[in-house]
């Protein structure tokens, strides 16, 4: 069905059959007309996001093909559906997660996930044991998309947010973002539960949201003393702890003073409730993540997010695509196992689809002389390259948007750049002026080319 | 006070007096409530029953635990949610009992009613009397409260700052008294009664536990024996009994596992909720009826939903969990729902199945594969069956070296295919049960065998296992992975389940005797 016809079966259809995706077709969350018109008079911010998914990509689907220059490739089967934002995409050769191939705490999953995101290896552990037998611990240092936080989050209602897909394996092998060493952020994958926590602060009249303001405030600063009172009477390590809880807690008291949905930003409506563990649930909560992240971007309830599709090691089903095989078994299947390699590239696809979903989402709200598309980077990777060999060389990381700052529409060879060396020029393209990131053993400042 | 690990008889045999006591104690951090915890708390402390925690995130896990003193910690997302729950517990309390909350008869002052609901209520919310500083600042939130937000409205918002205070949100054991000369600190009666409601009970400490705390009648073995012992019998221990196995088991997955079985129609079935009640049913027979572990590992026992009966050929009634004796079952290792858990959709995993043997039950970490390894489990084959498909496991020299650990603890339960039906044939081939325990380094554990069943006599009758679960135990009741600074205590409490062969329940009563239970290290602070 093309997107025209889509688009009429989608009007005679009642928004409870939208939302419950009558052919197992995730649908929109609409975005309000006075949300969009809203959006032209404001001057936009810039906005990231990094997106997850796990166990390697099929390489030759995945890379472009026909590449005669930087400039001249067509795109793998693997991102149909991306071909609207081809000129908006950086593909990479060559770029090795080389903080992963040094010898370190950790299994290569392990290993990969910590890295991905924070360029830093695992601490020592005794602690975790995943189901290969790896012990190690967190990943050690802070990850791009927090660091980013720290510079461009303070002014909005979150400074942050973390969104997952069936992300339900709370240990090493299911974390990307890190609020510092050793602080795995956790995501939410119930996009009722992140509705709540972007509208139901800021829904309601002024009086009412007022009020709940000043009495937050008054809350919070007994909550504070309480927490300086028990500080004093502890050790360090555990004053060390509640310290960051404190730090967290004032930043809830800081964001008060954000004025809670901005004009023209009305409530869109409560998506359903689903259930974050059901497989058959995916598509749809995926999407309405996606929509949902739209919407605070457009209102600026954050600036900086992460979307994190399962974890490394799953073994996550994909029912709506008939793919029945165990996520992480499933990847381990060697080239010549023909249903396998189908499996796993329609798996590809539906993950390329959902940042296709996105861009289409920031494509449609109008800022400026453009849409939010043009104010947003998002930065995609995976913690292994290919399933079968776990290789951490030639990584398939991608690139959309970001067009402020980088040249667009490229496939890139490097030859074993490392990716530390990407997520500096993330944090330069994001007005962070980094000169280094996560372990500088293995970083050599921004990426040659980008710019 | 002395720390005093010799008593009651928990000393292992043959070991030297006062080694335990010269040794030095593990530390205790400060531990962040996990979801149920919290849940259950706020239940025992208002009376609220709706469990607020649903939409918190996740506790970060470390082997399956969910308690972890380190890994579980506060996050943006976790902080914003405690302050959500705080809010709608608190108006909810207000608005339901406020009389019985913070009683204030007609013409009484105002302030001096907050007053005594910020100590009285104060006292069960932090699980301690409250310190005159921390008591003042609510105090302070009540009375600038009162005018705008009326009497209701200051209880309201005192109790929603209580609730998202660090005396409540966290259980802390460190503001005891030193003892610099023996190297240990005795917690405090309060400390105590928390430790025990928290690890029995998972919750905060009953009315009869504070009057021992207020008494100062937690110090000796006997004193907490009596406690430990009275919280056992708590239903709320039941539920604790259940998360535990929830958690050592790793069961997270268990609940949403779909499968496709033909005796119950075309397409996936969500058998999974069906699966976790008959787990947790068994494990309720085995700690509260039988008692004793090697229950644990030979009980034929099986409970049963309507349509789990259809798949394991037997009668259930209509409603609820039926009790069946199967015959083809021995134990835990036996039970339907870790037998569908540990295998693929289509098929039964016997490397899944061994390893989850090793590690969880005999405590034995397994090697990782190699890292470019295909380790798809290979199609189903029409003509072999699944222990034939794996031969390849043990024809390889590199695969040999771990597959021996495993494949010969994971074939003994080829009787069970991937829903955990009983099976003699597979594809017409009869299906072979012989299996090998390999270097576990346990004599009553290695050596060949034949079977589910005499696979869990060896696990009955093994040292190991034993000790694996007095350990897992501890582990859990600490909150920390044990360190060498709990050698002593893992000591005192494998040979305490030792002595009493295997007794469950005594068990618990022994971790918390255990000078890991009882004594933490000073903090650098504190050091002489």
């Amino acid at each position: 069905m093309n997107r025209r016809r889509r688009h009429l079966v989608r009007e005679r259809m009642t928004r409870r059959d939208l939302l419950l995706g009558a052919s197992g077709l995730a649908v929109a969350l609409p975005l309000l007309p006075s949300l969009t018109a809203r959006a032209q008079d404001v001057a936009a911010p810039k906005r990231l996001v990094l997106m997850y998914t796990p166990n390697g990509v099929v390489p030759d689907a995945w890379k472009p093909t026909n590449v005669t220059s930087e400039t001249s490739f067509e795109l793998g089967p693997t991102h149909r559906e991306l071909a609207p934002f081809k000129d908006r995409l950086i593909f990479f050769s060559g770029v090795d997660l080389a903080i992963a191939l040094s010898a370190g705490p950790g299994g290569l999953h392990q290993r990969g996930i910590g890295g991905l995101f924070t360029g830093r290896e695992l601490q020592d552990g005794t602690q975790f044991v995943d189901g290969c037998g790896q012990r190690a611990g967190w990943a050690n240092g802070i990850s791009v998309d927090q660091e980013v936080a720290r510079h461009i989050g303070q002014e909005t209602l979150l400074p942050s947010l973390e969104l997952g897909v069936h992300a339900l394996d709370n240990d090493v092998q299911g974390r990307i973002a890190y609020a510092g060493p050793g602080q795995p952020l956790p995501p939410m994958n119930d996009p009722l539960s992140v509705y709540d926590r972007l509208f139901l602060s800021v829904r309601g009249d002024d009086s009412a949201s007022d009020r709940l303001k000043r009495r937050r405030a008054s809350v919070l600063d007994a909550v504070k003393d309480q927490f300086t009172a028990l500080e004093s009477r502890l050790g360090s390590a555990d004053r060390e702890k509640l310290d960051a809880h404190l730090t967290l807690v004032r930043d809830m008291e800081r964001r008060l003073a954000v004025s809670g949905l901005p004009e023209g930003c009305p409530v869109p409506e409560q998506p359903p409730a689903l259930d974050p563990a059901s497989e058959e649930a995916m598509p749809l909560i995926a999407d309405l993540e996606i929509d949902l992240l739209a919407i605070a971007f457009a209102c600026d309830l954050t600036r900086v997010a992460s979307f994190q599709i399962s974890t490394s090691l799953n073994r996550v089903r994909y029912p709506w695509l008939n793919s029945m095989g165990e996520g992480h078994l499933l990847s381990h299947a060697g080239p010549s196992n023909e249903s396998s390699r189908a499996e796993l590239m329609a798996r590809d696809a539906w993950h390329s689809g959902r940042l296709a979903r996105l861009l289409q989402r920031l494509s449609e709200i109008p800022e400026g002389d453009g849409t939010a598309l043009d104010n947003t980077l998002v930065l995609w990777g995976n913690e292994v390259a290919v399933g079968n060999t776990h290789a951490h060389t030639d990584m398939p990381f991608l690139l959309a948007g970001g067009t402020w700052s980088f040249r667009t529409g490229r496939a890139l060879t490097y030859s074993s750049a490392s990716h530390n060396d990407l997520l500096v020029s993330v944090l330069n393209a994001m007005g962070v002026p980094a000169t280094t990131f996560g372990n500088p053993d293995v970083c050599t400042g921004p990426l040659s080319g980008l710019v | 006070m002395e720390p005093n690990p010799a008593s009651t008889g928990v000393t292992p045999p043959g070991e030297q007096p006062g080694v335990c006591e010269a040794a030095p104690k593990p530390p205790s951090p400060i531990a962040l409530l996990t979801r149920t915890q919290y849940d259950n708390t706020v239940e025992d402390l208002l009376g609220d029953t709706t469990r607020p925690s649903t939409t918190f995130p996740a506790e970060n896990q470390v082997e399956g635990f969910r308690n972890n003193v380190y890994a579980h910690q506060a996050s943006p997302l976790l902080v914003e949610m405690f302050q959500g729950a705080a809010e709608s517990i608190a108006a909810r309390a207000v608005s339901t009992r406020l009389d019985t909350l913070a009683p204030c008869a007609a013409g009484a002052d105002a302030v001096a009613c907050g007053r005594s609901f910020v100590r009285s209520f104060g006292m069960r919310a932090f699980r301690r009397p409250l310190l005159d500083d921390e008591a003042q600042i609510f105090d302070g939130l009540f009375e600038r409260s009162l005018a705008n937000e009326g009497y209701a409205g200051a209880v309201e918002l005192v109790l929603t700052a209580m609730l998202q205070s660090p005396q409540f949100l966290y259980r802390i054991d460190s503001i005891g008294t030193p003892t610099p000369e023996t190297g240990a600190v005795a917690f405090g009666p309060y400390e105590m009664a928390s430790r025990l409601s928290y690890f029995l009970t998972g919750s905060m400490p009953d009315a009869e536990l504070f009057e021992a705390a207020a008494a100062n009648r937690l110090a000796t073995d006997e004193e907490i024996e009596t406690q430990a012992r009275r919280l056992i019998a708590t239903p709320r221990a039941r539920q604790m009994v259940r998360e535990f196995h929830h958690q050592w088991l790793r069961l997270d997955n268990l609940p949403a596992l779909m499968r496709t079985a033909s005796e119950l129609g075309a397409g996936s079935t969500e058998l999974g909720r069906d699966w976790l009640a008959s787990l947790d049913a068994f494990v309720d027979h085995v700690y509260w009826e039988a008692g004793n572990a090697s229950a644990l590992f030979t009980s034929k026992r099986v409970y049963v939903t309507p349509r789990l009966a259809v798949l394991y050929e037997t009668s259930a009634s209509a409603n609820g969990l039926t009790a069946v004796e199967l015959p083809d079952r021995a134990g835990l290792i036996t039970q339907p729902a870790l037998l569908a858990l540990l295998a693929h959709p289509d098929q039964s995993a016997p490397v899944l199945r061994g390893v989850f043997v090793r590690e969880r039950l005999m405590c034995l970490p397994v090697p990782p594969p190699p890292p470019t390894v295909n380790n798809m489990p290979p199609d189903p084959d029409p003509n072999a069956t699944t222990r034939e498909r794996f031969r390849v496991h043990t024809e390889s020299d590199e695969c040999r070296a771990c597959h021996q650990l495993i494949d010969g603890v994971g074939f003994g339960l080829e009787a069970y295919d991937q829903l955990g039906r009983y099976r003699s044939e597979e594809n017409g081939l009869p299906v072979d049960v012989s299996g090998e325990v390999f270097g576990t380094g346990d004599p009553e554990l290695d050596g060949v065998y034949s079977g589910a069943g005499e696979l869990a006599a060896r696990l009955a009758g093994s040292r190991r296992v034993a000790d694996c679960i007095a350990t897992s135990w501890y582990q859990y009741a600490v909150g920390r992975t044990p360190a060498e600074a709990d050698a002593c205590s893992l000591a005192q409490v494998t040979a305490a389940f030792e002595r009493s062969k295997g007794d469950l329940r005594e068990l618990l009563v022994a971790v918390t005797l255990t000078d890991g239970f009882r004594y933490r290290a000073p903090l650098p602070e504190e050091a002489p």
